[in-house]
């Protein structure tokens, strides 16, 4: 439990530390050995309880409960001032409810409440852990460099690292916060920091456009936080606990009561899954510096939410009105958010649109709430959070080293930064086909929906993932292409960067090649604590064959770069004369020079934002709209 | 892990490795003669395909780009392992996705040449992919719900083929087949005729060995799929065996009738066919299993 807290707490005192402390090379000291402390905690911590059953540890805290109303009406404060500052009413009102609901549950209803269990730890928030830990840590340390180059790029705003460390030390924390708290009101401080903290990181720039990203953020995340009390008040009034275990425990007993707290809590987790109709919110973020974007899309922020959804799986099993809900919301996203990747061609907006579908299939999972689909949840999150992180940060380094974002413009980066390229191939084939991680777990999600005779999410993954293929293959495509001799460009990138985009390369290669253990000692004994019962979902024979066809992909793919051909090279076929083959360039019919370019498809006519986002806005509303009606009508057919 | 079923995989790779391409080249000299004689020609040799192959694997080696030979060589060895697993009784959707994964590196191999108009191709074959991809999916599905396994080798209990129950993903298949086959009118990636508008497509910048891998690996991806028509027939009865090549046949010789009858469409046609004819024919298949 010590480690716990410590786990909490340290980064806590990081952020303390680096918000104070304006010197550039001790902040590259603080940031450098805070995270590899974190790091080496997170290590002790998984290693310690790898395979752990849910253990509770009994601890109260007057301090930690008067500490989290501090904190709540600290939120509430700063969110009101910037509404004010900025004259956004809607944010202005929302943050006056959530701050009067906040002080008046902890005054009034949390004080007769007491939960003798505050923190505890199981497989699932080991995992969390070390996505938080390993990969957050891992993305501050990029950090570091990225912001170096950020700061020189953009004389005109001030420099606020400063705050900006600070921030993303605290998002840590918030995250540990949430996964080991089996106290619901210390749960939800960490939900609100966490809502908090991205607010800040995305108007971190203050241009016009972060500001009204941030506000668009916040406001949708104080709605769901909104939800998370509604719950609260609920819990505590109607079914006197706090205890989140214990809350599950009396809800799988008598789901009928729980219907409207948990319709609450999964309305929370979608907002912050960035779920249709609140996906906007994530798209937005993009504002922000590129480490924000890989904080917030791989270890914390959404992995949040969907790991509040994990946790109310069993309820999902029994509670029908919820069900529906996270079901048909994560799975229309999926599609959709996959279908809209297809019409993008900036790199951030595709990697946020398959953060969107990727959590859409999460939730999804967590909807049916099997065991073989909590199975398939809980690797989609490993793989996502690995995956996804190194793609950010490859993506980041590439705008920083060729001054574009766009795909189109990442042609030959495979001879102009062949290390990155590399790395980033590897990203997108781990995020989407056999052998490796993000599909096994598809192919998990796939089986348990059939299982259950999910006939519209089968149909919904089936369009889903062929749309998946489309848009990672032919970035995948524009990546691999090599010719001519352009500049290297890759000298300049900085130590830290590489540091961090090889750690995640590393654990996203080893998860892939772990994986038929990660399902014995990770996965599996959570389910077991939760659900008591084995799960059968994929034979450990085909999970086998993958974890061996991961690694020969992989020496193949690294021998094949390094050993280069032998073959006589020749130029390509233009249909005409050629002037110059490597730029492309060749006589045409009227003998005039002309340049041959390609640019990839994206039939924006038939999957463009503008057709594809109304559908998944107005069907997402009305189903939430449905089950919160179907929940309240179970409430008040109870009273 | 079971030591058996990595045997059994290898075993099974092997053997594809062997007879497939004699299979498959068979097929395609057939496939050659069917389709002179319905444009009134004699036609080639039975064996002309293997002789091609042989003449390209003579040639010299050139390449555009240096990796381009070793996606190909990835391409060809998981089309080979799809191969293995379905005919070793292994898991469908395992095949689907390795097969998927060969066509990737199919399309990688072509993208890494930048040559613009292998560039078009492999997009073209993206949505190919894009196209085929749910019906696939579904077809699997509908197998898994009619046999109660993903393994090929659950139809030899069966009592009845599966045909009778998914005769709507059956339809489904045959459809996308044409795609997969790169047959007209859905030969939009790359026809067997250089004078389309992208000349030869996502193969243009292939040539000698890399080619005849190229041709080698096709053989086996019709074999696998003349595999899927075929064990949609198969049951528990020894002779259902004979009865599934027979009807693999006739499928191929009416995807010969379809790509001498119509004429090239655009992908938008091919997108929108693809995905209806998967929604009805396959999801509604797997919506009726569901619930019976």
């Amino acid at each position: 439990m010590e480690l716990v807290g410590f786990l909490i707490l340290f980064p806590l005192l990081s952020a303390i530390a680096l918000y104070f402390i304006k010197g550039n090379g001790a902040r590259k000291a603080i940031v450098l050995g805070s995270a590899a402390v974190i790091a080496f905690a997170t290590l002790v911590l998984c290693i310690g309880n790898v395979s752990t059953p849910p253990v509770f540890y009994d601890f109260e805290s007057t301090i930690v409960e008067v500490a989290c109303m501090v904190i709540g009406v600290v939120i509430g404060a700063i969110v009101l001032w910037f509404a004010w500052k900025y004259k956004n009413v809607l944010a202005g009102v929302l943050g006056a409810v959530q701050l009067v609901a906040s002080v008046v549950f902890d005054l009034v209803f949390a004080h007769s409440v007491h939960v003798a269990q505050g923190l505890y730890i199981d497989s699932l928030s080991v995992m969390m852990a070390f996505i938080i830990g390993i990969i957050g840590s891992g993305i501050c340390v990029y950090a570091l460099g990225y912001m170096e180059d950020h700061v020189e790029e953009h004389p005109e705003q001030d420099d606020r690292r400063p705050l900006f460390f600070a921030l993303m030390f605290l998002f840590l924390s918030a995250m540990f916060a949430i996964v080991f708290s089996n106290n619901m009101t210390w749960m939800f401080t960490g939900w609100e920091v966490t809502t908090l903290c991205s607010f800040l990181l995305i108007g971190y720039t203050r241009t016009d456009e972060a500001i009204a990203n941030a506000f668009r953020q916040i406001i949708m995340n104080i709605a769901g936080g909104i939800g998370f009390l509604v719950a609260l008040y609920y819990c505590a009034a109607r079914m006197g606990t706090l205890d989140f275990n214990q809350f599950i425990q009396m809800g799988l007993s008598a789901p009928a009561v729980i219907a409207l707290p948990v319709c609450a809590l999964a309305f929370a987790g979608i907002t912050k899954a960035a779920q249709m109709p609140f996906h906007s919110w994530l798209l937005g973020a993009m504002v922000a510096p590129t480490p924000t974007s890989a904080l917030l899309h791989s270890s914390t922020m959404v992995k949040a939410g969907v790991f509040l959804l994990v946790k109310l799986a069993p309820l999902f099993a029994i509670s029908v009105a919820p069900a529906v809900m996270v079901v048909l919301v994560g799975g229309i996203t999926f599609t959709l958010a996959s279908f809209m990747a297809i019409s993008q061609s900036n790199a951030k907006r595709v990697l946020a649109y398959s953060t969107i579908a990727n959590l859409g299939l999460i939730v999804a999972c967590a909807g049916v709430g099997t065991p073989e689909a909590v199975w398939a949840a809980m690797f989609l999150i490993l793989f996502h959070a690995a995956a996804k992180s190194l793609l950010f940060l490859c993506v980041g380094t590439a705008e920083h080293h060729i001054g574009s974002r766009d795909i189109e413009d990442m042609d030959l980066l495979f001879e102009r930064m062949p290390q990155l390229a590399r790395n980033m191939m590897v990203g997108i084939m781990i995020m989407f086909v056999a052998p490796f991680g993000m599909l096994i777990s598809k192919w998990a999600t796939l089986v348990s929906f059939v299982d259950n005779h999910q006939v519209a999410l089968i149909v919904l993954l089936a369009y889903g993932s062929a749309a998946t293929f489309m848009f990672w293959a032919k970035w995948l495509g524009k990546l691999s292409g090599v010719a001519g001799n352009p500049d290297n460009v890759e000298a300049t990138v900085h130590k830290s960067e590489w540091g961090a985009i090889f750690t995640m390369t590393t654990l996203a290669l080893v998860f892939c090649i772990a994986l038929p253990w990660l399902s014995f000692a990770v996965v599996l004994p959570y389910i077991d604590g939760v659900y008591h019962q084995p799960v059968f979902s994929l034979d450990s024979d085909v999970l086998a064959l993958m974890s061996i066809l991961s690694l020969a992909v992989i020496i193949v793919l690294v021998a094949g770069s390094v050993g280069g051909s032998k073959k006589r090279r020749v130029g390509a076929y233009l249909a005409g004369v050629s002037v110059d083959n490597l730029e492309r360039t060749y006589r045409n019919s009227l003998s005039q020079e002309a340049k041959a370019s390609v640019r990839n498809m994206y039939l924006s006519d038939i999957f463009g934002e503008e057709r594809v986002t109304p559908v998944g806005v107005v069907s997402t509303t009305i189903i939430i709209v449905g089950a919160f009606a179907a929940a309240l009508a179970t409430m008040t057919a109870l009273l | 892990m079971d030591a058996n079923f990595l045997i059994t995989t290898i075993i099974g790779t092997v053997c594809f490795a062997v007879l497939a391409p004699v299979i498959g080249c068979l097929i395609d000299g057939i496939d050659r003669i069917v389709s002179a004689r319905m444009q009134g020609r004699v036609g080639p040799k039975l064996l002309q395909p293997y002789w091609d192959v042989r003449k390209l694997l003579g040639k010299d080696k050139v390449a555009v780009s240096g990796s381009e030979d070793t996606y190909i060589g990835l391409a060809l060895f998981f089309a080979i392992l799809a191969g293995g697993i379905f005919f070793s009784g292994g898991n469908l959707l395992l095949v689907v996705f390795v097969i998927t994964l060969s066509s990737l590196f199919f399309i990688v191999a072509a993208y890494s040449t930048r040559s613009p108009y292998a560039e078009v191709g492999a997009a073209r074959e993206t949505l190919q992919v894009m196209s085929y991809e749910p019906m696939v999916l579904f077809m699997a599905v509908a197998f898994y719900q009619v046999v109660g396994t993903f393994d090929t080798s659950g139809v030899f209990l069966l009592r009845h083929p599966a045909i009778c129950t998914a005769w709507g993903a059956f339809i489904g298949l045959c459809f996308v087949l044409t795609i997969k086959l790169r047959k007209s009118p859905f030969d939009i990636s790359s026809s067997h005729h250089a004078h389309q508008e992208i000349v030869k497509g996502i193969t243009t910048e292939m040539s000698g060995p890399t080619l005849a891998k190229v041709e080698i690996m096709h053989w086996c991806e019709t074999v696998l799929f003349m595999g899927w028509v075929g064990v949609f027939f198969v049951f528990s009865h020894p002779i259902s065996i004979l009865v599934a090549v027979l009807v693999a046949l006739v499928i191929y010789l009416f995807e010969i009738w379809v790509d001498n009858n119509f004429a090239r469409v655009k992908w938008q046609a091919m997108l929108k066919w693809a995905w209806i004819v998967a929604l009805v024919a396959g999801g509604l298949n797997v919506a009726v299993l569901a619930f019976i």
